[in-house]
């Protein structure tokens, strides 16, 4: 590991993503602008201007930024444990003198100005990550190490959960991309992204539904693998046929017969158990799979199904709205919904600068922070949105591009850790301005207005370009 | 540890996976973006404030051409809950400039956050000062909405022409074309006209800006429309002769109608008490409506043509005319009357020169004579019985008007009374005969009329036969007719050459010599017919049927006052005014005028 020690300070300096980031900057500044242009003030260039504020911290991140390219990058690696014991420390002091913002005790203030450690925890974490999996000795096929790594990961996500701040807390999960790309093995990450969509799945879909295509599902990856498809049809097929007989029947013995999905889901157990014997009989390894597969997933559905009727209405009610279910625009959905109708209103080319009426009028809440997104939608339009997720696009391929051209393993795993939090920012933030996700309340990386936030996620990409920079350097002297 | 390969097919997978994410978002935006016009249209609705504008109301004039109902400049104080400034809205200086009480801004300000988005009503009858005030004040979230109320510069015609009031909520059910805070007329010609007079809303969309306040015209004004004013109506009242009835019939509790029987138009309409129309707007309406809604008198309760009263001895009329046509009745037949009819239970009447023949019985209101007359009628052996004999006085009745609705314009018109064969069937279990139902032929008994239908009886005999639908509006603009209803003649069952020797008894009863020489008009040959009415709740009503001249009739008329003794005593000098002054535009009694203007009823029964 080296640093750049040619004579030019910023020889191995990335400079497209340095690109991408200043225009994601700009646009999100510009984006500022347009959100809380108060026409009321006196003149331009008045502080008053979110937009003027907003320029002074971009300010700021440049300088910081400068300042963190201007270290040697032996640092990060040596400070790894210390900043994150920091971090810690800092998230530990939130609650006890932290200032509680929007429900979540998570935010120290300096005066006028807030702070959310959990921005620079994020990056410290990113560093001591990236150090204990980069140890010569470190292998996440053991336990031992897994568990290191998780505890490593598990300990601010509890402070942070403790600060009632989940949103900014599940970033962590996102790590889960770096921990693959490290080794972990690839079922255990399917089975947690599997968990993860079914729990989605189930409330966006009627119980039936599931269970259809959970049946349609297994039996084409069976399907795929033993590439036996008339008799797959025909099971199927009578399996289906079965569970209305049952159906019919039931209902001619009992005054309540049971009805579609009640008799499907007796069918399927059963015919699972037969399916069981017999491919343990002939040693049907995929088909084993599949059946314990589909088994467990029916089972977690119907758990999923019996947890949350067990919950408090409002809770449901919170995850009901975020699913789309419940659609009351005075209610939990406002929010989303006045989002919705920002960006949807901004069509192709948008309404142009300052012309956004959901914007400019307020019926977008935090327009200029969280919901930044819709700005762009409305008054930029579609070229506008397309444009902007290129550019993260562009910027989280380039941070794993970044990462793969690393020499040592901590400089990759750092990069992956960028992209992983940015991707888990941006989806997760776009997805909430566009009913895809539930309101979270985290930023969408440079562009929402505040000062932490924009300083924070700068520090934590120079870091990343500094390591890559250089490493280049030091490769280009090699040859 | 994995190895390179092992690597680089994990990171080929997860730039797929950030491809395929970013791939959603994109195609989800694009989605809201083009595929789904709602988000645009609610996008509008955000940002829109509609504004009602309000027509100006169709105004009244009466048949010279004076105004009886006028517009006068108003404004309603609209607030958007949303955009008021909460802390720093000044409760204090609206409620000082509105001259309204704090707990009722207070009232109306939490009705309004219930609908934070739409605007709401604050005060209404605010006026052009005020409306100043307010501007210069510039409260935020708080506008003005024009709008006209009523003014009426004769203050006459409370009942006559009804009043406006804010459609209630079961109103709004039956009428979903009108909304809330809209004003629609009560009673009279304002609710009978109701759809001519309001006109229609307009809107105007306005785009409001980041503080509630309007920016500017929504779309350039693409999508607003200008109100239509309502028609303006002429109505056949004639507003001297109106006001001179209300001011004659002060004191009295009764009505009074004037119909021109050429025409069937309605020249006046009385029912005293009345109310002065113009208390009935403006911020003072609450009060005043409670108030004439409690006092006992009714005010409010249109007796004119909602009131019913026994007519008395003028419907000794109908009975001479349906005798006549019967031909059970000659002009020359003489009945003897010494102190009144002697069969079975009796009718007792006046002391008068005896026998009588009919135009004498008529001039001196004979008791005894209409009471041979009714029996005549209806047991007349050409019927056979009683009950056919009666079957058949009854549809004469009817064709006269009585009994049901004249179907003039006002819509809440009452039927009157009289009774069927079947009432009296029930009543007395099918034995009942010519004596039993003996008051009937002096008008009392079961008998029923309202004020109008008696003036439209004066109105028939006026015509020889027929009338034309009383009703109240000459024209309404834009239109060229009224309803056809009211230019056919209605014929009665009775011939027109039996009217005269009536309209002789009549005239002979003014100009030569009977119960209503008071009535007399040097000059134009006026008849008439006193009527003393009997009644359950006091002194006996008194009621004057009247037209005049005799020849080519100018005006009909019917006074009825309650508890006024009798005929001559009270209605006919009432009726003899307006006479005079419809014919000559002038009045040359003042004594008589004085005396009845400060005549003053007692009325025990209402006034207990």
């Amino acid at each position: 590991m080296t640093s750049n020690r040619s004579g030019s300070l910023f020889g191995g300096v990335d400079r497209l993503t340095v690109l991408f980031y200043a225009l994601i900057v700009l646009a999100g500044w510009v984006s500022i602008a347009a959100a809380t242009y108060d026409e009321t003030l006196p003149h331009l260039f008045s502080f008053a201007h979110f937009y003027m504020k907003q320029v002074v911290w971009i300010a700021v991140a440049a300088v910081v930024a400068l300042f963190v390219l201007l270290l040697d990058d032996r640092y990060y690696h040596m400070w790894a444990y210390p900043a994150y014991i920091i971090g810690l420390l800092l998230l530990l002091s939130t609650l006890v003198i932290g200032k509680e913002i929007n429900g979540a005790k998570a935010w120290i203030s300096f005066g006028s100005f807030n702070v959310q450690p959990v921005e620079f925890a994020k990056i410290a974490t990113a560093l001591a990550t990236a150090r204990l999996m980069s140890e010569y000795t470190f292998n996440i096929a053991r336990i031992g190490d897994l568990v290191k790594v998780g505890l490593l990961l598990c300990v601010p996500l509890l402070i942070i959960i403790l600060q009632n701040d989940t949103g900014s807390g599940l970033v962590l999960g996102s790590f889960l991309i770096v921990l693959y790309r490290e080794g972990l093995n690839k079922w255990l990450c399917i089975l947690i992204l599997l968990i993860a969509s079914l729990f989605i799945a189930s409330f966006l879909l009627s119980p039936l539904a599931l269970l259809l295509l959970l049946v349609a599902l297994c039996t084409f990856s069976e399907v795929m693998v033993s590439g036996q498809v008339r008799s797959r049809i025909i099971f199927v097929a009578l399996l289906l046929l079965t569970a209305m007989l049952l159906m019919i029947l039931s209902g001619l013995m009992f005054d309540e017969g049971l009805n579609f999905y009640y008799s499907l889901l007796i069918v399927s157990f059963v015919a699972a158990i037969g399916l069981a014997i017999y491919a343990f009989r002939f040693n049907l390894a995929h088909t084993f799979v599949t059946l314990i597969f589909f088994c467990g997933s029916v089972i977690f559905l119907l758990s999923v199904d019996r947890v949350f009727n067990a919950l408090e209405p409002h809770q449901q009610k919170r995850i009901l709205s975020f699913m789309g279910i419940i659609n009351d625009p005075a209610g939990a959905d406002y929010n989303v919904n006045q989002a919705k109708i920002a960006i949807g209103s901004g069509g192709l080319i948008g309404k142009g600068f300052l012309e956004g009426t959901q914007i400019k009028y307020g019926f977008v809440p935090e327009r200029h922070t969280d919901f930044i997104f819709c700005t762009v939608g409305e008054e930029w339009g579609f070229l506008g949105t397309l444009t902007i997720l290129s550019l993260f696009a562009a910027l989280i391929l380039r941070l794993i591009k970044m990462g793969e051209r690393q020499e040592e393993p901590f400089g990759r795993i750092y990069c992956y850790c960028v992209a992983s939090i940015l991707l888990f920012h941006v989806l997760v933030n776009v997805g909430m301005t566009v009913g895809l996700m539930p309101v979270m309340g985290i930023p969408l990386p440079f562009m929402s207005y505040g000062g932490s936030s924009l300083i924070a996620f700068t520090i934590l990409l120079f870091i990343a370009i500094r390591l890559d920079a250089s490493t280049r350097h030091f490769a280009l002297n090699k040859i | 540890m994995i190895d390179h390969t092992e690597g680089f097919f994990r990171m080929r997978t997860l730039q797929v996976v950030v491809l395929i994410i970013f791939v959603v978002l994109i195609s989800r935006v694009a989605y809201i973006q083009f595929f789904n016009a709602d988000y645009k249209r609610n996008a509008a609705r955000n940002v829109m404030r509609v504004d009602v504008q309000y027509p100006p109301r169709g105004e009244i004039f009466d048949r010279r051409g004076e105004y009886l109902a006028q517009n006068r400049e108003c404004y309603d104080l609209m607030v958007v809950y949303r955009d008021m400034d909460k802390e720093g809205f000044d409760t204090m200086r609206l409620c000082q400039i509105l001259d309204m009480q704090p707990r009722r801004l207070k009232q109306r300000l939490n009705d309004a956050r219930a609908y934070p988005r739409a605007p709401q009503r604050v005060a209404n009858y605010v006026s052009k000062e005020e409306k100043l005030r307010l501007d210069a004040e510039g409260f935020r979230g708080f506008y003005t909405v024009s709008r006209t109320v009523r003014h009426y510069p004769l203050h006459v015609g409370g009942n006559l022409l009804g009043h406006l009031s804010e459609v209630s909520q079961g109103y709004l059910d039956r009428h979903p074309e009108y909304s809330k805070g809209d004003y629609a007329g009560i009673g009279g010609l304002e609710s009978a006209y109701e759809e001519d007079l309001r006109g229609k809303k307009g809107v105007k969309i306005m785009e409001r800006d980041p503080r509630g306040a309007i920016k500017g015209s929504y779309m350039d004004g693409l999508y607003d429309s200008l109100p239509e004013s309502g028609r303006y109506l002429t109505s056949t009242i004639d507003a001297r002769l109106q006001r001179l009835g209300e001011e004659l019939m002060k004191g009295k509790v009764g009505a009074a109608v004037a119909i021109e029987p050429s025409t069937g138009e309605i020249l006046m309409m009385v029912s005293s008490p009345t109310f002065d129309p113009e208390e009935l707007v403006g911020r003072e309406r609450g009060n005043n409506y409670i108030r004439h809604l409690n006092n006992k008198r009714n005010p409010m309760f249109n007796r004119a043509v909602k009131g019913k009263y026994p007519p008395g001895s003028t419907f000794k009329l109908v009975q001479g005319l349906i005798g006549l046509q019967e031909g059970v009745l000659k002009p020359s037949d003489l009945h003897p009357c010494h102190g009144g009819y002697k069969i079975g239970r009796g009718v007792a009447c006046h002391a008068h020169a005896s026998p009588a023949d009919l135009r004498f019985a008529v001039a001196t209101s004979c008791n005894a004579y209409f009471c041979y007359v009714f029996r005549d009628i209806i047991d007349n052996p050409k019927y056979g019985s009683v009950k056919k004999g009666y079957e058949v006085w009854y549809d004469y009745v009817k064709s006269f008007g009585f009994g049901r609705q004249l179907e003039s314009d006002f819509l809440d018109e009452n039927r009157g009374y009289v009774p069927t064969r079947e009432f009296y069937d029930r009543v007395y279990r099918n034995s009942w005969n010519s004596l039993t139902v003996l008051s009937l032929s002096i008008g009392q008994g079961e008998l029923g009329c309202t004020p109008l239908q008696m003036a439209n009886l004066a109105a028939i005999i006026a015509n020889r036969g027929y009338y034309y639908i009383p009703h109240i509006v000459k024209t309404v603009e834009g239109r060229d007719s009224l309803d056809r209803r009211f230019y056919e003649k209605q014929y009665t069952m009775v011939d027109s050459k039996h009217f005269e020797p009536i309209i002789e008894g009549m005239w002979q009863g003014v100009n030569v010599g009977g119960t209503s020489t008071q009535a007399r008009l040097e000059g134009y040959d006026v008849c008439g017919k006193t009527g003393t009415a009997q009644n359950p709740r006091g002194r006996d009503h008194s009621t004057f049927l009247s037209f005049a001249p005799k020849d080519n009739p100018k005006i009909a008329i019917s006074v009825y006052v309650e508890n006024g003794g009798f005929g001559a005593s009270a209605a006919l000098p009432i009726a003899s005014l307006l006479e005079e002054l419809y014919l000559t535009d002038t009045i040359r009694r003042p004594e008589l005028l004085k005396r009845i203007k400060e005549m003053n009823i007692y009325y025990p029964a209402y006034d207990k």
